[in-house]
């Protein structure tokens, strides 16, 4: 202790904060993400879902809430909950209900949303996902709930108008929205971004949600706190919930902001959780900071109540086996078998299923053709995905068939075609849509013959005796001027195999 | 007359529910509204036996499910006319304004 130090301001607990490192603190990330499901019709009327109509041309009695209408829930959105519970290792509710949530809001025309409170339709799950930091290592996610829900309508702030109002679309109003809760056991900013590319990627495998965060289809809210050692003991922050993470790179952002922001607002002011009732802030992503919206209702302001509108939904155990065997691979079953059953690298099988299931089978077509895989990779990790990303275009828009790939590929195999060759092949492929056979031909590429090939290496030794003298005092390296000059008289000799004669004629 | 023990929630409920009580109001709804809850809770004394699943509703029917198939909106004229306020395409509220940092 400094004791020795008299300053009549010291605050023996503001000194000891002080002390603390922000480094010694933990943070403590749960999320909270709303999916659209991927239905045609609203969750309780049968109004289009489809985003980008004009203004208030998809409601009905039933989304606006008009006295006496009766809501019937979506049969295809209760198959793709239990979808997506099955694939998160859920719990599926065997009985589930809906209950009112009662808030005002303008776009909220019912003074309530449907939602469930105590039965959701997916009990405890989780799901494992690989962290950055260490490459190969795991890191389990509990999922306490997921339970389905009604979109709210949309609010447009228009300052500028003269009438100073706030105009509202209610198309979205009813749209149906599956709400994932993980358990608080998410750690860093990084982790936050696993989880939800790899929930995004397994709702996309699993044909749930296109998961467009732009429209708004996959929405993500943060609650942060930190956990801090003082004098022995833990303390935590107030809880904050980050709102308006409309972005991967957001809620990475808002995070680390907010986790600065908190340790820095104790080092001040010493609040805690019980000092302090959860907040909500809101995500600014033009200033990249948090700020604060409202103090957060607790739970019982919400004044949850069984809605009396809608009855409950029994779940067979049938119903849940028959989704269940329909369920596709996921991702993390797929990785595992590209790494074991087709020798690649975790990191390339990572990329190669991170592109989606239609790349994953483009992949596994020309591995097993050409019954390469590790030159299937590299092929389709880099050439591929290069040439998609460059034409913006998605495999099955791919002018390359599987089967052209692989007879291409099969060429560079045997030697055939080198990997330069190969490249000018498939980008002519691409380009004029052609086989690799047409290609070859177009390029005007020949097979070169072994007394082609001699005389080829006898020229160039007789012209490059200076070359040929450092190749044969040892300057191994100097070998790659001959093959580059080879190259130019003819573009068709294959670099491997002139190597090798030179070496041979060279040095014997 | 003594306030009832239920009038910071009467207080509470009011302003969620966005309704203006006078005083007198007030004090009639904390009475009406502790006569409803003691009324509600001679429920407590009825003994069960453990097995009893709770129900939700009074209607015991369960699984009214709909096929996900689009039907056709209300026209956009016709739900607006019960807007209190329209421009013809949207709803007009009061502004609603964002609160920031202080």
């Amino acid at each position: 202790m400094e004791d020795s130090v008299l300053n009549s301001n010291s605050n023996p607990q503001s000194t000891n904060r002080q002390a603390v490192s922000f480094n010694d603190a933990k943070i403590i990330i749960g999320l909270e993400v709303h999916v659209q499901l991927d239905t045609d019709s609203k969750l309780f009327c049968g109004c289009s879902t489809r985003f980008g109509e004009a203004a208030n041309s998809q409601t009905c009695v039933i989304c606006t809430g008009m006295p006496g209408a009766l809501p019937v829930i979506n049969r295809r959105a209760l198959e793709l909950s239990i979808r997506t519970g099955l694939s998160l290792n859920c719990r599926i509710a065997r009985s589930t209900k809906w209950d009112r949530k009662n808030y005002f809001y303008p776009d909220l025309p019912k003074g309530y949303q449907i939602s469930q409170f105590d039965q959701p339709i997916c009990g405890p799950g989780h799901l494992d996902i690989q962290t950055t930091e260490a490459s190969g290592q795991s890191r389990r996610i509990r999922i306490e709930r997921a339970h389905l829900e009604e979109d709210a309508g949309k609010s447009i702030h228009d300052e500028s108008s003269r009438r100073q109002s706030s105009k509202i679309d209610l198309n979205r109003t009813g749209t149906p929205l599956l709400e994932i809760v993980t358990h608080p056991d998410i750690r860093t900013a990084a982790e936050a971004k696993a989880f939800l590319s790899e929930l995004k990627l397994i709702l996309n495998y699993i044909d749930v949600s296109d998961c467009n965060m732009q429209q708004g289809n996959l929405r993500c809210d943060a609650n942060v706190n930190l956990h801090i050692p003082l004098g022995g003991e833990q303390v935590a922050t107030p809880i904050v919930e980050i709102k308006n993470l409309n972005s991967f790179r957001a809620v990475e952002r808002s995070i680390t902001f907010e986790a600065q922001r908190q340790f820095e607002a104790w080092q001040e002011n010493g609040l805690t959780i019980a000092d302090a009732p959860k907040q909500t802030r809101g995500w600014n992503d033009q200033t990249q900071t948090t700020t604060l919206q409202r103090e957060k209702e607790d739970s019982a302001d919400y004044r949850y109540f069984p809605d009396p509108d809608l009855i409950a939904v029994n779940i067979e155990e049938t119903q849940i086996e028959l989704i269940q065997s329909q369920l596709v691979q996921l991702p993390s079953t797929l990785r595992e078998s590209l790494v074991t059953e087709y020798n690649l690298k975790p990191d390339d099988a990572a990329v190669i299923v991170s592109q989606g299931r239609g790349v994953v089978d483009y992949f596994l077509e020309v591995a097993d053709g050409c019954q390469d895989s590790r030159i299937a990779n590299n092929w389709i990790g880099q050439e591929v995905l290069r040439q998609l990303n460059e034409l913006n275009q998605t495999i099955r828009q791919y002018p390359v068939s599987p089967q052209q790939f692989t007879e291409l590929l099969k060429l560079v195999i045997a030697g055939t075609l080198d990997q330069t060759r190969g490249k000018e092949v498939l980008n002519a492929m691409v380009e004029h849509s052609i086989s690799s056979e047409e290609a070859i031909k177009q390029l005007g590429i020949k097979p070169v013959d072994n007394s082609e090939l001699v005389t080829l290496c006898e020229t160039l030794i007789d012209e490059n005796q200076k070359v040929v003298e450092q190749i044969r005092s040892g300057n191994e390296k100097a070998i790659g001027m001959l093959i580059g000059k080879a190259r130019k008289i003819n573009p068709n000799a294959n670099p491997g195999l002139v190597k090798a004669m030179l070496s041979k004629m060279i040095t014997g | 007359m003594p306030d009832t023990p239920e009038q910071p929630i009467v207080n509470q409920v009011a302003r969620l529910a966005r309704i203006h009580l006078d005083e007198q109001q007030l004090k009639s709804s904390g009475e009406k509204l502790e006569q409803i809850l003691s009324f509600v809770s001679q429920l407590e004394q009825v003994e069960l036996p453990e097995d009893v699943i709770p129900f939700f509703g009074a209607i015991e029917s369960v699984n009214a499910i709909r096929d996900d198939q689009l039907q056709t909106s209300v026209p956009r004229e016709k739900i607006l006319d019960n807007a209190p306020e329209s421009d013809g395409e949207f709803y007009l509220v009061p502004p609603v304004f964002k609160q920031t940092d202080s």
